[in-house]
């Protein structure tokens, strides 16, 4: 090398160094006015425009008939699928995709009538076939593909499933289902996936092809989800929006910092603390949805009653008893959310306003804890598993400090989402944190309670508690094929006092899910189909097939 | 074999912090701390400090740390705890010194969103983070110290084995080594909750042991050179047995820029237990730790940011001190001097 | 090229080889050691039968020996296995992430060689004077600002607060596309997403660098070519720039360029904090989701570019002085 192209190659470089230095500074320049530019060029585009949407977790398995979603796998699937039933206002499961539901006189046989002419993303028809195909992958029929053990348990009381005609479905069930309706919808993880979907093997996991008034355009493993508009959807005039871009930003004060800074349009939350924030934002943001009392989700705590402490039912007694939920939803929530009274929401027909759940008391629980350590012979040690979201691990603190006073030990292990479900199936923690809708209106009641409390003895791996309760089953197998009213109100709530008598679960409060965007977002929701009603804001979910951006 | 430092082939004279980048390079292996340790103490070239009395910056540096440390053993031992550092006050929660909405009264620095005292957290925080940071380079001083020692004294074979483990271990960066580490000491979460390791061991090890490739290069640099001073060579060629030449002869002189740098590896190590905390991995709550009383209340920056920035205001103080101390040390010491 | 050099770069070349086959299983090992048991994660309902039938066909059932064999030669051919949870390649998500923690570490070296040459060269010149010291002081208080701190502050304030920048995410760069061509850049988002997190890396650096420029530009300033020079008449600016410079920059180049490796994929937090779907997040996630395949071959990777890195610089030393070459070769 000689010295002179040293020279020359050294000047070369500065140049590129001084070159890529002034970008850079013109880049800090521009970047102070670059959102109000990039505000600018949003405003001019016509149509529903471009939204994202901030959810609190990745979903790496998208092939419904195996996945275990979360609501942000479930916001997620609204865009792309379809369910064959959803909840009207009145909660009850009204047809959707399909065009019509038909039970049998004794509620074992319903037959689900099809709308024509509907396809899917990749153009394949949506025939009874194609039904059939999803309606077996979930149950987990024999040799049906890409079937996953979680739905199975909760159809299992589907003996079959024929093709009647390419428009017409029959489900054969074991026993009478009076709300068979209820289970299409399956808080909406029941999306029909398009058969080319299903028979992907494990690409299954990704390879999104739905009815839905979204189709999948890109997904990036924990980056984002990008969907546009499904141009020949099957209703009229939606979806609103072209595109919907998801991203998963798991840290909930961070969502609210991006809203905030322009860099989401709509998010979800269901933290206090975060809604507060959002309330103390002003006019910047705004409250697309609220849940309303009646199909709230119930913040509640497990205890696992397969091992020691909890095996014994004057621990669980002395657990719960040992909670000031006041102080907890105070502290936590800023009392934003309402004590719940027990696992069901105001709307569901067996809610009470008193079921029989034990009362805040330090000294009885001192007492009743002594009282279990005396006949143990040892010690009151319980693990409280959560995740690893700052919030939780607040809770679980604050937790540990009361439980301490009554003479309870506890020790906090945090996973991840996804790992906090397989140590809860496992069997490895004590006191699982959790979160979910048992509202249910009088037709959901069975959909919503009977998959997780049946005994754990059924083969029920989703009772995290693993109770058997003699009780709680004969009331839950009586409200299943009851489709009078009255008589369903009795049977839940008798289902209701034998779950607070058992203290398997402590209910905190209801969670008031939020939906909140920035101004320029509007939702405009489509009437159902078939003059159904209006539809329900269930779950957190909102349906963005109405959403639309201004 | 490596340039040695008095080749006359280096040539120009050079730094200290130079010339052991200069000889690290030589194994193409270098690590970012030991970059960051090098450049604190380059910054005083030129400056013969022994024997002067201390500038005001170290004697507010020293003030600091014994106010810090005084802080940490009198709220650990129960002597003076600010008050209860676990017990949830609802009327406090996320209130800082200055809410004006009443309710922060009588807590000097406020409440976390817990309503748990940030005074009592803080003190009590201030014990768990510098007892797992100096916990950890102490471990890492002893083991990687060692190490080093029998590499630069030996040299050969030895060195080139114990050189090539140090690079290894330095190739996986620390972050993701400390991680790995950590979640592999733990096991399965709820075993740890219930058995296993102390956690604030657990991090004093992890951390430790991504300390120990790094001290073990300083001090395998410093050795080396010592090694071949003629004193060494003397004793070592009157046939005195090679463990007591290292340990009577060469460890002396290495220690000093050993302590020098300990203080600046303490640094490091508060701040890797705050990363850590951020990461879910730190100080396990409710134990209070400065890392972790970030970690928790980030979220809380909008309506309550007393919280982080307490915690932040705290750890930054205590690097910024401890770095101006193993600076000035190094100085006083005349680390470099010996070391050439 | 000279013989030396041909020599130091068959030797380094062994060194690497030997280097990365122990890398690599050790993080085999050490990824075997950690809790949880993969079919956990793919079937967390499974059976007992189920599990077995599953762990055979993961090669789980081979001896160790067996198992790191198989891992390495399917590495060999560019074989990373599989994401348990999605059944995804790794290799498709190394694509996806390494040219995002490669570009950031890019734009922080940029940023701070920007602040610290100039800065380096004015307090040796200055050495001793006030601004000097005053520059020094403000170098270790940034060494003491702990990079989630100043993330944390920066993404919330000139983020949320100003909107001046995202507080947090990531657009496709210029060199996405190169590792998966599904991506299309986006330069103007690129910048904006990546301005923040680079500044956080970049801050500490520019104190580590700047330092480390100054310390030898004050070595070299003593020496008799700039005395003479001096006495030449040239213009001070030129003698720092043009004489001054290039000798003592040899310390902060090799740093620099050490540090490119420990910045891909060390910079964990930042990207945790300013999500930032880099290695560094990726090996957060896969940590906590036991994701042990994806986790060990990320760490095989980033330790293969780190050790590749230093190699690099390593020749570059080299080239650059020949006093070390010499030495070198002699050996």
């Amino acid at each position: 090398m000689g010295h002179s192209h040293r020279h020359a190659s050294r000047r070369r470089w500065l140049r590129f160094g001084a070159a890529i230095a002034t970008l850079g500074m013109v880049s800090v320049a521009f970047a102070g006015i670059g959102g109000a530019s990039t505000d600018g060029r949003r405003a001019q585009q016509k149509g529903g425009g471009d939204l994202t949407f901030g959810l609190e977790a990745e979903t790496t398995n998208y092939c419904l008939s195996r996945a275990q979603l979360a609501i942000s796998g479930i916001q997620v699937v609204a865009a792309i699928y379809d369910t064959l039933t959803v909840p009207n206002s009145k909660g009850e499961a009204v047809p959707y995709l399909a065009k019509s539901l038909e039970p049998n006189a004794d509620f074992t046989e319903w037959t689900i009538g099809l709308r024509d002419g509907i396809k899917f993303h990749n153009g394949e028809v949506l025939d009874a076939a194609a039904v059939k195909l999803n309606l077996d992958a979930f149950r987990g029929a024999d040799g049906a593909p890409n079937s996953g053990p979680l739905f199975k348990v909760v159809l299992g009381f589907i003996s079959d499933v024929t093709v009647v005609d390419p428009l017409t479905v029959k489900v054969t069930t074991k026993v009478p289902v009076a709300n068979f309706g209820g289970y299409l919808f399956s808080t909406g993880r029941a999306g029909i996936m398009a058969p080319e979907q299903i028979n992907a093997g494990e690409d299954c996991s990704t390879k999104m092809i739905g009815t839905g008034p979204f189709m999948l355009d890109q997904y990036l493993q924990n980056e984002k989800t990008v969907v546009k508009k499904n141009p020949d959807y099957w209703q009229k005039g939606y979806p609103k929006a072209d595109s919907i871009t998801f991203i998963p930003v798991v840290d909930g004060a961070v969502r609210v910092n991006q809203l905030q800074g322009g860099q989401l349009d709509v998010l979800h939350t269901s933290s206090a603390q975060q809604i507060d924030t959002l309330n103390g934002l002003g006019s910047s943001t705004a409250t697309l949805l609220k849940q309303k009392p009646g199909v709230r989700e119930i913040r509640y705590y497990v205890l696992l009653t397969k091992n020691a402490p909890f095996d014994d039912p004057g621990a669980r007694e002395a657990f719960a008893t040992a909670l000031d939920k006041n102080k907890i939803n105070q502290i936590r929530n800023k009392g934003l959310f309402d004590v719940a009274n027990g696992n069901m929401d105001v709307a569901a027909p067996g809610y009470l306003k008193n079921a029989g759940y034990p009362k805040y008391s330090v000294k009885k629980a001192k007492a009743l804890a002594s009282a279990y350590k005396a006949s143990s012979g040892g010690d009151f040690n319980v693990v409280l598993g959560t995740t690893t979201d700052p919030e939780n691990s607040a809770e679980a603190q604050l937790m540990k400090s009361e439980l301490a006073k009554a003479g309870i030990s506890a020790e906090i292990a945090q996973f991840d989402q996804a790992t906090l479900i397989n140590e809860a199936l496992a069997g490895s923690i004590d006191v699982l944190l959790w979160r979910n809708l048992h509202g249910g209106y009088t037709n959901t009641s069975d959909t919503d309670n009977y998959p997780w409390w049946s005994n754990a003895d059924t083969g029920n791996f989703i009772n995290f508690s693993q109770f058997n309760d003699d009780a709680t089953q004969a009331a839950l197998d009586a409200g299943r094929g009851e489709s009078d009213p009255a008589k369903v109100k009795k049977d839940y709530t008798d289902f209701n006092k034998a779950m607070a008598a058992g203290n398997y679960i402590v209910p905190m409060w209801y969670v008031d899910w939020t939906i909140a965007s920035v101004p320029s977002v509007k939702v405009n929701l489509p009437k159902l189909p078939d003059g159904a009603g209006k539809p329900l804001f269930v779950y957190g979910r909102i349906p963005v097939l109405g959403l639309s951006k201004s | 074999m490596p340039v040695q430092p008095s080749d006359p082939a280096a040539g120009a004279p050079r730094s200290a912090g130079a010339q052991i980048v200069h000889d690290a390079v030589d194994d193409g292996l270098l690590a970012e701390s030991l970059a960051m340790t090098e450049a604190v103490s380059a910054g005083d070239e030129g400056k013969r400090r022994k024997g002067k009395p201390l500038g005001l910056g170290a004697k507010l540096a020293l003030a600091w740390m014994a106010f810090v440390i005084a802080i940490a053993l009198l709220s650990k031992f129960g002597i003076l705890t600010w008050g209860d550092a676990q017990e949830s006050v609802a009327r406090c929660a996320r209130k800082g010194p200055f809410a004006d909405e009443g309710g922060a009264s009588g807590y000097l620095l406020g409440c976390d969103s817990n309503g748990r005292n940030m005074a009592a957290r803080l003190a009590l925080g201030g014990w768990t983070s510098m007892l797992v940071a100096t916990g950890a380079i102490a471990l890492g001083f002893m083991v990687g110290g060692s190490l080093g020692l029998v590499a630069g004294y030996f040299g050969g074979k030895v060195d080139s084995v114990l050189t090539g483990m140090f690079n290894v271990l330095l190739s996986v960066p620390s972050v993701i080594m400390a991680l790995a580490l950590v979640a592999f000491l733990q096991g399965s979460p709820s075993e740890a909750a219930t058995s296993g390791l102390p956690p604030e061991l657990i991090l004093i090890i992890a951390i430790g042991v991504v300390a120990i490739p790094l001290v073990g290069r300083i001090t395998r640099a410093s050795a080396l050179s010592w090694s071949q001073r003629e004193f060494v060579l003397a004793a070592r060629a009157q046939g005195a047995k090679n463990g007591r030449v290292m340990v009577r002869e060469v460890l002396p002189n290495v220690l000093p820029a050993m302590f020098s740098i300990s203080l600046l590896g303490i640094a490091v190590a508060i701040v890797a237990e705050g990363t850590l905390s951020i990461l879910g991995v730190g100080v396990k709550p409710p134990t209070p730790s400065w890392g972790n009383i970030i970690a928790l209340d980030r979220g809380n920056l909008f309506k309550s940011p007393h919280i982080v920035f307490e915690a932040s205001i705290l750890i930054f103080i205590t690097v910024l001190s401890l770095n101006y101390l193993g600076d000035v040390i190094r100085a006083r010491f005349d680390v470099r001097e010996g070391a050439l | 090229m000279s013989s030396d050099l041909i020599r130091l770069v068959a030797k380094r070349i062994a060194q690497l080889v030997v280097v990365l086959l122990i890398v690599s299983f050790f993080t085999f090992l050490l990824v075997r050691l950690l809790p949880g048991d993969p079919t956990n994660v793919i079937i967390p309902f499974g059976t007992d039968a189920q599990r077995a039938a599953l762990r055979a066909d993961l090669g789980l059932d081979k001896s160790f020996l067996g198992q790191y064999w198989s891992y390495l030669t399917g590495l060999l051919r560019g074989d990373f296995g599989t994401q348990y949870s999605s059944g995804r390649p790794v290799a498709d998500l190394v694509n996806q992430s390494l040219p995002v923690s490669l570009q950031l570490m890019i734009y922080a070296q940029i940023f701070a060689l920007f602040f610290a040459i100039p800065l380096g060269i004015f307090t040796a010149y200055r050495n001793g004077t006030r601004s000097d010291n005053a520059l020094n002081t403000s170098a270790f208080a940034l060494l003491a600002l702990p990079n989630f701190v100043l993330a944390l502050l920066l993404s919330f304030f000139v983020g949320a607060q100003l909107k001046w920048l995202p507080t947090g995410g990531y657009a496709p760069g210029w060199l996405d596309g190169f590792f998966d061509s599904s991506r299309s850049p986006d330069i103007g988002e690129h910048i904006r997403f990546m301005i923040l997190p680079a500044i956080t890396l970049s801050v500490g650096q520019i104190a580590v660098y700047m330092r480390l420029l100054r310390s030898d530009m004050i070595a070299t300033l003593q020496e008799n070519f700039i005395t003479m020079a001096k006495a030449k008449g040239i213009s001070n600016r030129r003698i720092l720039w043009r004489h001054a410079l290039r000798p003592s920059s040899l310390t902060l180049l090799t740093v620099a360029g050490l540090n490119v490796g420990t910045l891909i994929g060390g910079a964990v937090v930042v990207e945790v904090i300013y999500q930032i779907p880099g290695m560094g997040l990726k090996i957060f996630q896969a940590i906590n989701a036991r994701e042990y395949v994806e986790l060990q071959s990320y760490i095989v990777v980033i330790a293969t570019l780190f050790v590749l890195i230093n190699f690099f610089v390593d020749f570059l030393y080299s080239v650059l002085d020949p006093r070390i070459r010499r030495a070198r070769a002699a050996v």
